[in-house]
């Protein structure tokens, strides 16, 4: 279990992670989701202790990370993928590691067998692709068999195989009991690998909930409604709440009311309806949602809505953007 | 927050080995060793070594006029002693690539994760590189005493190992080899850069015994025996190569004095900064 209390850091007159609250449980995958600067891989450096909080404090089963009598064993970490020395190979890479933990070499050999590396381990590191890089990280953070994991992007540069390779694997850590906390960029691996999301935008929390419950969130009520009658139907829903977008003639976009509201409401009017669809947004778009007021690099077009800030109210507004 | 763990999953209890000194040395080990730059620097400090002992020993010439028994010991400990003038360069930028490296790769990282502590890993780099270069440099030492003998045994020069006059600068040549690494290693642990780390060891070692004569002022004259490598000859018994100096064991404390600076530098710095 990891806990952050008001958790931040800043770099001179910036603030990479402003005063996040948050924990991660075991037995489940956590996702920590954000655009780049949204401060994730600062949190997870604060973790292990690599970068020293400004303020607040992060504990892993209780503890600060450096208090414990066996880190690896605690936490097994994969930051960004190279953080190992190119001059050495595979192997002595992992023995150096193993030896200050007096892990025996045999559990080298077998981290080096699960991760696929056995045919480059006594390679030097320099000449490995991101994706055997990745690998090697993987290996390192398995090595003491520990009871938690924090993996930056561990899917980067990795192939479909190998992608497919991760999810299964730490979907089988966290099944085991162990906390597992992973970062990624890539929303779509995230609605299939993770439980639980933790979503950052600008160093804070703006979303820390079960995935289904995000996309459920993003979903509520968004309903495309095909009609003859798009004027007469649209005026039903003339409310403060609801949002009526006309995307064609005879289509409309509603957000704020269920489909079974729309269609009771339809009947009730005379109205006939050639189609009631709810749309169900993905997690890409849920997180689009969440995150677009903090985004830090922003690649021109679409301002936000300055009014989004919480997400398990999402305000019907938000979602127009979202929905095509 | 909606955060309640899924009540059928019992939390993983990690088990097994922890966290040792020893677990440190072993790595620190494993890590000096794996590397190439290693293996280069230490063989070209022997070789270099045993070139100057025979250089030195081929250029020797008394003519018939014999050499006083007790100056032959010391004698041969100059060719002997030679080459660690030169060996200190190489040793020095061992000592930088020991740490820097681990920045310039990212690898610093995976260390402080495995020792979050920090400074056991520091303090086990130390002592591992210092008992490596001593050995390295003893094998030195003691090889260009063989070489140098084998020369000037020729011309009527010779002297036992067990003589105190030889033995102690061979050994001293090896422990100021080993200082000079770790020396270098607080340099590249306070610089954290293999260009900067290198740049800043050899300037202090190489640079300033020139640059602090050309200072008109007598307290620069007064500070020159304390430079760390005017210090360094008088340790292996090379005095009189530098300017007048001190007994070898006040030597050794000032060549010292330069180790713990620097180490505890790196130490203060290791300790507060972000990895």
């Amino acid at each position: 279990m990891i806990q952050a209390q008001s958790l931040t850091k800043r770099y001179g007159s910036k603030t990479a992670v402003d005063a996040v609250d948050f924990t991660v449980q075991p037995g489940r995958v956590t996702g920590f989701l954000g655009p780049n600067g949204a401060g994730k891989s600062t949190t997870m450096r604060m973790i292990v202790g690599l970068d020293r909080p400004s303020h607040g404090a992060v504990t892993v089963n209780g503890k600060q990370y450096r208090e414990h009598k066996a880190p690896l064993r605690e936490v097994g970490v994969l930051l960004d993928a190279k953080a190992i020395h190119t001059g050495r190979s595979a192997y002595n890479h992992l023995l150096a590691m193993a030896a200050t933990h007096s892990i025996p070499a045999s559990r080298v050999k077998e981290v080096i067998e699960l991760t696929g590396l056995e045919s480059v381990a006594r390679k030097r590191v320099g000449g490995f692709s991101l994706g055997m890089g990745q690998r090697l990280g993987i290996a390192a953070a398995l090595l003491g068999d520990p009871a938690t994991l924090i993996l930056d992007e561990p899917v980067n540069g990795l192939d479909p195989e190998g992608v497919q390779w991760v999810r299964h694997l730490v979907r089988n850590l966290a099944a085991e009991g162990r906390t597992v906390l992973l970062s990624s960029h890539l929303m779509s691996e995230m609605a299939v690998t993770a439980d639980h999301l933790i979503v950052l935008g600008r160093g804070k929390v703006i979303a820390d909930a079960p995935v289904a419950e995000l996309i459920g969130a993003a979903n509520q009520n968004t309903v495309r409604v095909r009609t003859p009658y798009a004027a007469e139907l649209s005026a039903l829903f003339q409310r403060a709440d609801v949002t009526v977008t006309g995307t064609d003639i005879d289509q409309l976009v509603i957000s704020g009311v269920t489909a079974a509201e729309i269609g009771n409401q339809a009947a009730r009017a005379g109205i006939a309806l050639h189609e009631l669809t709810p749309i169900s947004a993905s997690l890409e778009e849920a997180y689009m949602a969440l995150t677009q007021n903090d985004v830090e690099y922003r690649t021109g077009g679409t301002p936000g809505d300055p009014g989004a800030e919480h997400p398990a109210a999402l305000p019907a507004t938000d979602l127009e953007g979202s929905v095509r | 927050m909606t955060t309640t763990a899924p009540a059928s999953v019992r939390a993983f209890v990690p088990t097994g080995s922890g966290l040792s000194f020893t677990g440190l040395l072993r790595s620190e080990w494993i890590k000096l060793r794996s590397v190439r730059s290693t293996i280069w620097s230490y063989a070209t400090v022997v070789l270099i070594s045993f070139g100057m002992a025979l250089l030195m020993s081929v250029s020797i010439d008394f003519g018939d006029s014999p050499v006083p028994a007790d100056a032959q010991a010391t004698l041969l400990a100059q060719a002997a002693t030679f080459g660690v003038f030169f060996g200190q360069l190489v040793v020095a930028v061992l000592g930088v690539l020991a740490i820097s490296g681990e920045y310039s790769t990212g690898m610093i990282r995976s260390s402080l994760t495995a020792t979050p502590r920090r400074l056991p890993m520091l303090a086990a780099k130390a002592v591992v590189l210092f008992v490596c270069t001593f050995v390295v440099g003893v094998i030195t030492t003691v090889g260009s005493y063989l070489v140098a003998a084998s020369v000037l045994g020729g011309k009527g020069i010779s002297a036992s190992l067990t003589d105190p006059d030889l033995l102690l600068p061979l050994l001293g040549g090896a422990l100021y080899l080993a200082l000079v690494a770790v020396f270098a290693l607080g340099v590249g642990a306070i610089l954290r850069s293999s260009a900067g780390g290198i740049a800043a060891a050899l300037g202090i070692i190489l640079l300033l015994p020139i640059v602090l004569p050309m200072i008109p002022a007598q307290w620069a004259t007064d500070l020159m025996p304390y430079l760390l490598s005017n210090a360094g000859l008088g340790v292996f018994g090379l005095n009189a190569f530098g300017p007048e100096s001190f007994e070898v064991w006040q030597n050794v404390l000032i060549v010292l004095g330069w180790v713990a600076v620097s180490l505890a530098g790196a130490a203060m710095l290791l300790r507060r900064r972000d990895a």
